[in-house]
């Protein structure tokens, strides 16, 4: 076999590159801005349905309907919640909200035009399946009732 | 003398190839289209870590005479808890390692790449973060792409 005169340089140009490399560069630019989310699932339903004989008619509450989630990237970020209109004279709607890790639950509150700091602290996680309980109470004064329905709204509040 | 006629067309058709435009090193040429827009991470489903978001708008572009990989690498980690991937389709014959997650390391992207005509690729970027990362201000990355001859 005879060898082109080209042969001998392909060969020396092949031997040349081998552990060769060749480099290219990319810039990407990327951020995380402040997220703050929550949702809230189940439709709840409390009623006072009887009392103690003596006493102001039992409350009832409703602790397995209702859920929550939330995701924040912040430190601090909290929830509150209100209903748009005020309930009847002698009616109280109450909400807890069970605290996700590291956060501060209020315990029930009373919901009312002005909103109420539910959960407090609440600091970089993401975290669902938290119980979001509902009490109704009631005076004998309030009288009977018949069935409403409230929106409660629940913001979150980012922090720092 | 058709044989060596065959082989200086060869031999030509490689030179040429060698000396294209973009090449880094004689023996491999590796360029990218550019820089893919910014990666902006701005929502999440409540109860999940922040939604990742993507970019595939970049190509690279690469022909070899030995076999070789191409590995990636970042300049400095990303922060603590935000993960950037690539992922290189990989040229006829090549082999991708799908999403790759970035870092100071360089990391095999494509392996045994064996084109000696050039081939275009996807270039994909993504980027994630856990909530527990916080707010990232905006920074830029710099990624370094080399091809290393062996496959």
């Amino acid at each position: 076999m005879k060898a082109g005169p080209f042969s001998g340089a392909l060969g020396a140009l092949i031997i040349g590159t081998a552990c060769i490399a060749g480099a290219q560069t990319q810039t990407v630019t990327y951020s995380v801005t402040a997220i703050n989310v929550i949702a809230f699932l189940g439709s709840p339903s409390v009623s006072v349905t009887t009392a103690t004989a003596g006493s102001q008619p039992t409350s009832n509450t409703d602790a397995s309907t209702g859920t929550w989630a939330v995701t924040t990237n912040q430190t601090g970020s909290k929830i509150s919640g209100s209903i748009a209109s005020a309930m009847p004279t002698g009616l109280t709607l109450s909400a807890d909200l069970a605290a996700p890790s590291g956060a501060t639950s209020a315990g029930f509150l009373a919901l009312g035009t002005v909103a109420v700091d539910l959960v407090t602290g609440i600091t970089k996680l993401a975290q669902g399946s938290l119980a979001a309980s509902y009490k109704l109470d009631a005076t004998a004064a309030a009288g009977v009732v018949s069935s409403a329905t409230k929106v409660v709204t629940y913001t979150i509040t980012g922090g720092t | 003398m058709e044989g060596w006629v065959i082989r200086c067309r060869r031999t030509f058709l490689l030179a040429g190839i060698l000396l294209l435009p973009g090449s880094r090193m004689p023996g491999q040429v590796l360029t990218v289209s550019g820089n893919p827009a910014a990666l902006n991470i701005t929502t999440a489903v409540a109860g999940s870590q922040p939604t990742a978001v993507s970019n595939n708008s970049t190509t690279y572009t690469v022909l070899v005479v030995l076999s070789s990989h191409i590995t990636a690498q970042l300049g400095s980690n990303t922060p603590v808890g935000v993960t950037l991937t690539i992922n290189l389709a990989a040229p006829t014959g090549a082999t991708s390692a799908g999403p790759v997650a970035l870092d100071a390391t360089a990391r095999n992207v494509v392996n045994n790449i064996t084109n000696v005509l050039p081939q275009t690729r996807s270039i994909t970027y993504q980027l994630s973060a856990l909530a527990s990362a916080g707010v990232i201000s905006s920074r830029m990355a710099t990624v370094t792409l080399t091809v290393v001859t062996g496959p």
